[in-house]
């Protein structure tokens, strides 16, 4: 099982490198999923399958959304569908896809012993000595003693929400009445 | 070894939040509640003088109850300063929330005109303001290291887009960039060392990590002492310490005047009174290697940040370095590790704290400001502050009060006579050499021979008669202060001489608080 960890933080290691080193984001992006899909694995080994599946669901997710919105927000006019279909050339899906097969390889490697077991309800025992943490446990310790970090990380996302909100405001909804006092004619 | 279940079967009797701790978090939850109120406020009526207003008065709520620890108990019963394992309340505690509180309402009475006063929509900035304060609030508290990272990044989130606010300028976008790069940088380490550490002992709490190491057989191993060292670096890059000092005077220069205000104090302050209670209480002094470490980054922070001022001719450069030294000095202190040293760094960092808030205080009052018009942009004729040397030629010949509150503040930095700057100092270097600390005593001493060149040359060429032209500029473009901003500077002038000429009455209080910490 050891071998399994790793394995992903091999992988984990490398797609983050590929990520820093690319030179177009897209591209980046790409990798990223993939450096946080090797992530999850390693939760899953840990023992820690609630957390792997919140990072495939909350990052991974997260990111493919990012993707979707970079390309239809960028989507500007000739040079922007060139650009997306330069982007989406069959070359740069080889490198990503390696180190994702990877890891489905690895998956399945941990998962198939365990359907026969009815015993290991989620993934059975991970590495040696770990416990494994399930969901329940999960919310016991959020709503018991880390409640108040709980509130806090709430908190935390107002602070996040108010300062986007004011930073990303788009100024033609309201100042549209006003086109003298506002030099950045580019932006809007 | 995971964190859930260790922590879960023992602790959950009295780590459980029960009623009497929302008393003892009062300060707290009316912070935050004031900054949803102050948000729904806000939405359903965007002018900023109610929202001000409502920002002021949530302030001084949270003052208030701070002090319901004092009050005669009822029949309640005495409420335990630990709530749950992530805060404790203690009169330390309580004692900083105060000075964050206060910093923090000196600083939204600075930023209403600044930013434009009834005439700009900038109602958001309150709600930052608060929130950021809630952030130093915590780490102030923090006794478990999920909450210090969740009030960092409270305060770290809030102050990125404080920096940023005028975003249609280019000076705070390129501040509020790099701050965020570098916060985001400096977290990251903070969170691996976090991880090193946990990874050795398996707990996060301060106090066990305390006992633990206390326990004879156990020491830090190589890896623990790395997420020390981490750790300790983290920090280092939020109070601008020499190695990780880069950021400071283009962020204190691109920030609009009240927010660097805001960095310099609350920012710098929450740090350091986490990390002095981190070392006190997870016995990481005990670690000969980081103190030693400690000093040379204190040697360094003093020479490298009195030195650095002297090429400056920009004001808010000039104070950035400034306070880099000043956090040399506080560290200088903190090394002593003992009863006096607490004192010493708790009087050190009022006193910085008044003085900062004066001096950047000063220049907001002489600034523009970013008053967009009614559209509530922020693109006002000012691309930059009153920030150069220049402009403050012969200021005392036409503005005598500021002149005379920016030198006294000066003056206090200095650590002249007088001044509180002055009875911190004095302090610092009492405990330092009740600790033998010779080497950076020393160095305290000829950076502050340093430091009084450059505190005069701006002092100088305040009073300089020759050159009334130069600061006549200033005093047409700029209005005269309001008075809520002339009543806060001479109140914040009042307090520095006052303490500074009889210390003892704010030295019983920290007396009072600090006692139980060790």
């Amino acid at each position: 099982m050891e071998a399994t960890f790793y394995l992903s933080g091999a992988v984990a290691v490398a797609a983050t490198l590929m990520v820093v080193t690319r030179a177009s984001a897209v591209h980046a992006l790409l990798y990223l999923i993939v450096s946080l899909l090797a992530v999850a694995i390693i939760f899953f080994v840990l023992g820690a399958p609630f957390v792997a599946a919140l990072e495939v669901i909350i990052y991974a997710g997260a990111v493919m959304v990012l993707f979707v919105f970079v390309i239809m927000m960028l989507n500007l006019g000739k040079a922007a569908a060139v650009k997306e279909r330069e982007w989406l050339s069959p070359g740069m899906w080889v490198g990503p896809s390696i180190l994702s097969a990877l890891l489905l390889a690895e998956l399945i490697y941990i998962l198939v012993p365990n359907v026969q077991d009815v015993q290991g309800a989620y993934g059975g025992a991970a590495l040696s000595g770990g416990v494994g943490v399930d969901s329940k446990e999960v919310g016991i310790a959020l709503f018991g003693p880390y409640l108040l970090g709980v509130e806090l990380a709430s908190l935390l996302l107002l602070a996040g929400l108010v300062g986007a909100c004011h930073l990303g405001w788009h100024t033609e909804l309201r100042s549209g009445s006003h086109p003298a006092s506002r030099p950045d004619g580019v932006r809007s | 070894m995971n964190p859930i279940s260790s922590a879960l079967p023992s602790d959950s009797l009295h780590l459980d939040l029960v009623t009497l701790d929302l008393a003892t978090l009062s300060p707290l939850i009316l912070l935050a509640a004031a900054a949803v109120v102050v948000m729904l406020a806000a939405a359903f009526y965007r002018h900023p003088r109610p929202v001000m207003i409502l920002t002021l008065a949530g302030l001084v709520l949270s003052f208030t109850a701070l002090f319901l620890p004092f009050l005669p108990q009822g029949l309640a019963g005495t409420p335990s300063p630990q709530v749950t394992a992530l805060l404790v309340l203690d009169q330390y505690a309580l004692f900083f929330t105060g000075l964050i509180v206060a910093a923090t309402f000196v600083v939204a009475i600075l930023c209403y005109r600044y930013f434009g006063g009834g005439e700009s929509r900038h109602e958001a900035l309150y709600i930052l303001l608060l929130l950021a304060a809630l952030g130093g609030g915590v780490l102030v508290a923090s006794s478990h290291f999920a909450s210090f990272l969740l009030g960092l990044e409270l305060l770290s989130i809030s102050l990125f887009a404080l920096i940023a606010y005028p975003r249609f300028t280019e000076h705070p976008l390129e501040a509020g960039i790099k701050y965020l790069i570098l916060a985001g940088f400096s977290s990251g380490l903070l969170l691996f060392g976090m991880a090193l550490v946990y990874a050795q002992l398996g707990t996060m709490q301060f106090v066990k990590i305390g006992t633990m190491l206390a326990a004879p057989e156990e020491t830090l191993e190589l890896y623990g002492l790395a997420g020390l060292a981490l750790i300790v670096a983290g920090v280092g890059f939020k109070l601008a310490l020499v190695p990780f000092h880069m950021w400071t005077p283009d962020v204190y220069e691109g920030a609009p005047a009240p927010i660097t205000a805001f960095i310099a104090t609350v920012s710098k302050g929450a740090m350091l009174v986490l990390l002095l209670r981190y070392f006190l209480m997870a016995g990481a002094h005990q670690s000969q290697s980081i103190t030693f470490a400690l000093s040379l980054v204190a040697v360094a922070t003093i020479l490298a940040g009195n030195l650095l001022a002297l090429l400056q001719n920009n004001i808010k450069r000039i104070l950035a370095y400034s306070s880099i030294a000043q956090l040399g000095y506080l560290l200088v202190g903190f090394l002593a590790f003992d009863r006096l040293a607490i004192e010493a760094v708790a009087y050190f960092l009022t006193a910085y704290f008044v003085t900062m808030l004066g001096a950047f205080g000063v220049v907001t009052v002489l600034s523009e400001g970013f008053n967009g018009g009614s559209a509530g942009e922020f693109h006002g004729a000012a691309e930059r502050d009153s920030d150069r040397l220049a402009d403050y030629a012969g200021l005392f010949w036409h503005r005598p009060w500021l002149a005379g509150v920016f030198t006294a503040m000066l003056l206090s930095l200095a650590g002249i006579p007088l001044t509180m700057g002055f009875i911190g100092k004095f302090y610092i270097v009492t405990a330092g050499v009740e600790a033998s600390l010779w080497m950076p005593v020393i160095t305290l001493v000829v950076g502050s021979i340093i430091g009084l060149f450059y505190y005069m040359r701006i002092i100088a060429m305040m009073y300089a008669s020759g050159s009334e032209a130069a600061g006549e500029a200033i005093t047409l473009r700029v209005a005269a202060p309001s008075f809520a901003e002339s009543a806060m500077l001479a109140a914040l002038v009042l307090l520095l001489v006052w303490l500074g000429i009889f210390p003892a009455q704010l030295i019983d209080v920290l007396g009072g608080t600090m006692v139980n910490l060790t």
